[in-house]
C-alpha cells in the first residue's frame, strides 16, 4: 500500500499569552492508503492539532505535512479550501452540521460543492443512509435528530465525496458507549467495503480497541 | 444552495430579521413620501409661477423681459402661432401685450399691470381662469372687460358689474384711457399678483395702446415643464437673433435656484436616513456573522471557499434588502399616492407662503416622481450591499481553525 500521509518532523506551538506552547513536537508519522488507524492518547497530547495538520485546517510552524504527494505548507488558502474539498472529509466531536439545511442536504452539501448533478449526488446520499442506517430521515433538520444520527448524517457529509482520508477528532465523544461502538462498527464497514482511509482520534480504550493501528501520542510525541 | 441557505438563515431569528426589515420599510417608505412632498411643494411653486403668470416659455423681443418697454413689440402672425402649437412639446400657445398705467373708479386710484390676452388660448397656458372667486372668466376675445387681481379688486373696492377708468400713455405718445367692466376677480394666492395685476381682452389693449396687430410676447405651456430649458433651445432655432426664447428657469432664476438647492437637500435627507437604517443592518449582521462563526468554520472545513463565505452573507443583506425595499417602496408608493391629487388642505393653520417667485398653498400635497422612487430604491440596494460586506468580509477572512474553536 502506498502511503497516503506523511508527517516529517511536523512541530506545531501556539503563543498562549507570553507563554509558548508546543502542541505537536517533531512528529514523524506515515499512513497507508486504507489505513483503519485511531490517534490515541490523553487530553492535551496533541491529537487534535495533528489532525487539524493533516486536514489543512492549521499549518505546522515546521517540518513537513504532505497529503497524497501535496504539501500543505504550500498551499494558499484556497487552495487548502480546494484540498479539503477534494480530499479530506470530517467528521468532528460535536456533529458540526449546518442547522438550517436537512439531514440530506448536510450530507450533499460537499458534492454540491463539487457540482456533483442532482440525480448521482440523491443515489450516492440515498446509498449511503441506507448504509448508516439512517434511511427515512433524509427531510429532518439536524435539531431533529438524536446525537446518534447526527453524528451518522456527518458521517455520510465525509464519505459523500468519497475522499482520500475521513479524519475523525473524538467521533464517539458525545455519544453513548453502544451508539458509540455501533458508529464505530460502521466506520469500519465503509472502510472495508469502499477502501477509504480513516484516522481517527479518541481517548476511549474501547474505541480504539476497533482500530486496526493504533498511534499513541503524549506530550505531542509519538510513544511506542 | 446558496439562496435556499441565505433565505434559511434569515429566517431562523426571525424577529431580529423582521425588527431590522422594519426599520429599513420605514426608511425608504418615509424617504419616498417625504422626497414626493418636498416635489409636490416645488411643483406648486413652479406651477404657482408659471401657470399663474409666466408660462413654461416666454417668446419676445430681445431684451423685453428685462425692460418691458412699451415699444419693444413683434407682430402678431397667426401663422407662427399655429406652428408653435403643432410642436409636439407644447400644450398651449398665448400671445400677449402688456401696459401699465392706473385703474381708477370714484376717488380710488391704484396702479396695475394690465395684460392683454385671448382667453380661449391663455387658459391652455395659464391657470387664472381656474381661480376666479366672484363673477366669470370672459370668454370673448374682444370687448372692454376686466378680471382683477383680488387685491386690486379690494383696493379699488369693486365687484362684478363695476365699471372702472384705465389711463396709461399710448406707443404714439398720447395718453389713452378707457371705460372697463369688471367681469371676474381672481385670487392666486401670491400678494404681488392679486395685488397688481388684471386681464384685459388683447384686442382691446392693442387698440388702447395704439400698437395694432402687436405682441409683447407669446408665452407657452409645454407638456413636461422639467424639460423647459432644452424646449426653449429647440424653439429658439426658429426664430431671428433678435427675438429670445426664455425657459421658466431663467425668467425665475431664484426657483431654478430653489430647485437645485432641493437636489442637495434630497441627497442629504437619504444620507441621513439611510445613515441609521444602515447601522441597524450593519449590527444585525455582524451579530448573525458573530454568532456563526463556528458554522462559517464547518463550512470552511468542509472545502466552502472563503469568497463563497462572503457571497452567502452578502446574500443574506441583499434579500433582506431586497425584500424592505419591496415593501417599503410600496407602501411609500402607497402614501404618496394617498397625499396626491390635492392633499391635505391646512388652511385652518396656516397662509400661503411665497418664496422663489413662487407660491407654496397651505396644503400638504405629495407628488409621485420616478427618481424620488429610484434614488431611496438604488441607495437602500448600496447600503444593505456595504452594510453587509464588512460582516461579509470579516466571516470570509476566518480562520477554518480559529472558527471552529469559536474564537
Amino acid at each position: 500500500m502506498m502511503e497516503l500521509i506523511q508527517l516529517r518532523n511536523v512541530l506545531k506551538s501556539y503563543q498562549a499569552g507570553v507563554q509558548q506552547v508546543d502542541a505537536v513536537r517533531g512528529v514523524n508519522l506515515q499512513i497507508k492508503a486504507g489505513e483503519f488507524a485511531a490517534l490515541a492518547g490523553p487530553s492535551g497530547s496533541g491529537k487534535t492539532t495533528l489532525l487539524n495538520l493533516i486536514g489543512g485546517l492549521d499549518q505546522a510552524s515546521a517540518g513537513q505535512v504532505i497529503v497524497e504527494g501535496c504539501n500543505l505548507a504550500e498551499c494558499s488558502s484556497v487552495e487548502l479550501a480546494d484540498f479539503r474539498l477534494q480530499r479530506i472529509g470530517f467528521i468532528f466531536q460535536s456533529f458540526n452540521l449546518i442547522p438550517v439545511l436537512t439531514a440530506r442536504e448536510n450530507a450533499e452539501f460537499v458534492l454540491m460543492l463539487r457540482k456533483v448533478p442532482a440525480e448521482k449526488r440523491h443515489a450516492r446520499i440515498d446509498i449511503l443512509f441506507q448504509q448508516l442506517g439512517i434511511s427515512g430521515l433524509e427531510q429532518r433538520r439536524p435539531m431533529e435528530l438524536s446525537g446518534g444520527q447526527q453524528q451518522r448524517v456527518a458521517v455520510a457529509r465525509a464519505m459523500a465525496a468519497e475522499p482520500a482520508v475521513v479524519l475523525a477528532d473524538e467521533p464517539t465523544a458525545n455519544l453513548d458507549s453502544e451508539t458509540a461502538t455501533d458508529l464505530l462498527f460502521l466506520m469500519q464497514q465503509l472502510n472495508r467495503e469502499q477502501g477509504t482511509t480513516f484516522l481517527f482520534s479518541s481517548h476511549d480504550p474501547k474505541v480504539i480497541g476497533l482500530a486496526d493501528r493504533v498511534v499513541n501520542l503524549k506530550d505531542g510525541r509519538i510513544v511506542e | 444552495m446558496l439562496w435556499q441557505m441565505a433565505v434559511r438563515n434569515l429566517w431562523r431569528n426571525w424577529r431580529r430579521t423582521l425588527l431590522t426589515m422594519s426599520a429599513l420599510v420605514i426608511s425608504v417608505s418615509l424617504l419616498i413620501l417625504s422626497l414626493g412632498v418636498f416635489s409636490g411643494m416645488f411643483a406648486d411653486m413652479l406651477a404657482s409661477a408659471t401657470q399663474q403668470y409666466h408660462g413654461h416659455i416666454v417668446i419676445s423681443k430681445l431684451g423685453y423681459q428685462e425692460q418691458r418697454q412699451l415699444h419693444d413689440t413683434m407682430q402678431y402672425d397667426q401663422h407662427v402661432i399655429d406652428q408653435l402649437q403643432a410642436t409636439s412639446d407644447v400644450y398651449g400657445v398665448s400671445p400677449r401685450l402688456r401696459g401699465f398705467g392706473l385703474l381708477s373708479r370714484d376717488e380710488q386710484t391704484e396702479p396695475a399691470e394690465l395684460l392683454g390676452i385671448e382667453p380661449g388660448r391663455e387658459r391652455q397656458v395659464t391657470s387664472l381662469n381656474e381661480m376666479i372667486v366672484a363673477g366669470v372668466f370672459p370668454e370673448e376675445t374682444r370687448g372692454n372687460w376686466i378680471v382683477l387681481g383680488s387685491g386690486l379688486a379690494d383696493k379699488l373696492e369693486v365687484i362684478p358689474g363695476d365699471e372702472l377708468v384705465f389711463v396709461t400713455q399710448a406707443a404714439d405718445g398720447s395718453i389713452g384711457n378707457d371705460l372697463l367692466i369688471v367681469r371676474g376677480v381672481f385670487k392666486s394666492g401670491d400678494f404681488n399678483r392679486d395685488n397688481s395685476l388684471a386681464l384685459v381682452s388683447l384686442a382691446w389693449l392693442q387698440q388702447l395702446l395704439v400698437l395694432p396687430e402687436m405682441l409683447h410676447e407669446i408665452s407657452l405651456s409645454i407638456n413636461t415643464p422639467m424639460e423647459a430649458t432644452p424646449v426653449a433651445k429647440q424653439l429658439a432655432m426658429q426664430f431671428p437673433d433678435t427675438m429670445e426664447v426664455i425657459d421658466w428657469g431663467r425668467l425665475l432664476p431664484e426657483m431654478q435656484e430653489a430647485i437645485a438647492s432641493y437636489d442637495v437637500s434630497r441627497l442629504i435627507l437619504v444620507l441621513i436616513l439611510y445613515a441609521a437604517a444602515g447601522l441597524g443592518v450593519l449590527n444585525t449582521f455582524f451579530m448573525s456573522v458573530l454568532e456563526r462563526v463556528r458554522e462559517f468554520g464547518v463550512l470552511l472545513a468542509i472545502g466552502m471557499k472563503p469568497s463563497s463565505i462572503r457571497n452567502l452573507v452578502l446574500l443574506e443583506s441583499l434579500i433582506l434588502g431586497g425584500l424592505s425595499l419591496l415593501v417599503g417602496s410600496g407602501s411609500g408608493v402607497l402614501l404618496t399616492v394617498l397625499l396626491s391629487g390635492d392633499g391635505i388642505d391646512l388652511s385652518r393653520w396656516m397662509t400661503a407662503v411665497t418664496y422663489a417667485g413662487g407660491t407654496i398653498p397651505p396644503r400638504l400635497r405629495a407628488e409621485l416622481v420616478a427618481d424620488n422612487l429610484l434614488i431611496p430604491c438604488v441607495t437602500l440596494l448600496l447600503v444593505s450591499l456595504f452594510a453587509g460586506y464588512l460582516p461579509a468580509r470579516r466571516a470570509s477572512r476566518l480562520r477554518p481553525i480559529a472558527a471552529l474553536r469559536g474564537d
